[in-house]
């Protein structure tokens, strides 16, 4: 399916802009997620997106996929209220991404809480700021990159690119 | 009608009373032994030809618990369908759980969420029991090694006999570690030390190490349930 509608809408108007939407006849609520943009130069933060369809029409589908830029450490208005659906969304990325959501309220009356990460785990994983120390803590027993670990002589002159997550070399040879 | 039993039987019940257990203390289930310790008097002291026979019959009636967990699980089904045909090898699809099982295949990604389930339904299983592990993703983590939520290698929580490697193998793989496995149990000797030095710091420590409380509705995660 084509989403055929990208809107960026203000942080302020985030909730009231998906209440209008789905009183336009968006009222089927597919997904909400958050893109980590910490570290662009400008308006550093995270993208909210939230994708809604309109399903009236038998045989087109037509789709908003709504974004805000929310800045580090502040809380989203939650959509709980308008789409009961968004309650495991909302826990999802709140334990992805850290993000927290205000007003949050899935009935059950226990708040955000982690919904997919085993018990115990700590850090948010999705951020790009958080360490995949598995890296460090447990060789790879292949080869990370094609060419390597090979007879070959020659890697392949292919660029290495330093991925969010790969721990640096202050965590040690590996 | 004097009944010596029926003075007794209250008066009994005041010396057990001290010591007091929980009214809802868990029944203790010991974890099923089967083979070598009922196999021990014999196969100690068995000739070879015998240990050949007991061997012999262990190898071709492997009672298969697939664990799939990915994609590597339909190569399974595919090497238990007519053109692969695992049964032929006496491996047997068909046990209806892990306490009937002898041969556990772990085939995909095991995650961190996982991982307590996989070795409860292990330390379920009768000895002897074998395991294979089908595919990257269980034998090293595979291409999600570096994740923050694939455990690395299904051999950080239960022993592995076969490691089959593939992404996803094909089933001719699957049935050589099938192959492998008997070849292994062939050459193994029925004496129960061995064995019980093999499984012992597995078979012992229960699943606890790796164990959450079962979920219950209502209950506060970290209060656990007794």
């Amino acid at each position: 399916m084509k989403v055929t509608d990208v809107r960026d809408v203000p942080f302020g108007e985030w909730s009231s802009t998906v209440l209008s939407l789905r009183e336009e006849g968006y009222a089927y609520f597919d997904w909400l997620t958050a893109v980590d943009e910490t570290d662009r130069e400008t308006d550093a933060g995270f993208d909210i997106v939230c994708h809604l369809l309109d399903t009236r029409e038998p045989g087109s589908l037509a789709s908003v996929l709504l974004r805000t830029r929310v800045a580090d450490g502040l809380p989203v208005p939650s959509l709980t209220g308008i789409f009961r659906g968004a309650a495991w969304h909302e826990r999802e990325t709140h334990e992805m991404f850290g993000i927290e959501f205000d007003g949050f309220d899935d009935g059950s009356g226990l708040g955000l809480r982690p919904l997919l990460l085993p018990d115990g785990f700590e850090g948010t994983p999705l951020r790009k700021s958080f360490v995949l120390a598995a890296r460090a803590s447990k060789a790879w027993p292949g080869a990370k990159e094609p060419g390597e670990g090979h007879d070959s002589a020659r890697a392949p002159g292919r660029r290495r690119v330093q991925a969010p997550g790969v721990p640096g070399p202050e965590w040690g040879p590996r | 009608m004097e009944q010596p039993g029926r003075p007794d039987a209250p008066a009994s019940q005041p010396v057990s009373q001290p010591v007091s257990q929980p009214v809802s203390q868990p029944v203790s289930l010991p974890m099923p032994t089967i083979g070598p310790a009922s196999m021990g008097v014999l196969g100690g002291h068995a000739p070879k030809p015998i240990k050949v026979v007991l061997n012999w019959g262990r190898r071709y009636s492997l009672w298969v618990f697939n664990f799939g967990l990915a994609c590597c699980a339909i190569e399974f089904i595919a090497a238990s369908m007519g053109r692969h045909d695992f049964i032929r090898l006496g491996v047997i699809p068909f046990a209806p759980g892990p306490r009937q099982a002898d041969l556990m295949i772990v085939s995909g990604t095991v995650t961190d969420k996982m991982a307590p389930a996989i070795r409860r339904l292990y330390d379920q299983m009768p000895e002897p029991k074998y395991v294979i592990s089908f595919g990257a993703c269980s034998n090293s983590g595979g291409p999600y090694w570096d994740s923050y939520s694939v455990t690395k290698g299904v051999d950080q929580i239960v022993p592995v006999d076969v490691y089959v490697p593939g992404c996803p193998p094909r089933p001719e793989a699957l049935l050589h570690g099938i192959i492998r496995l008997q070849e292994q149990i062939a050459t193994e000797r029925l004496s129960t030390q061995k064995l019980k030095g093999r499984y012992a710091g597995n078979r012992v420590g229960s699943a606890g190490d790796v164990r959450r409380p079962l979920l219950r509705r209502g209950a506060k995660p970290g209060e656990g349930g007794q």
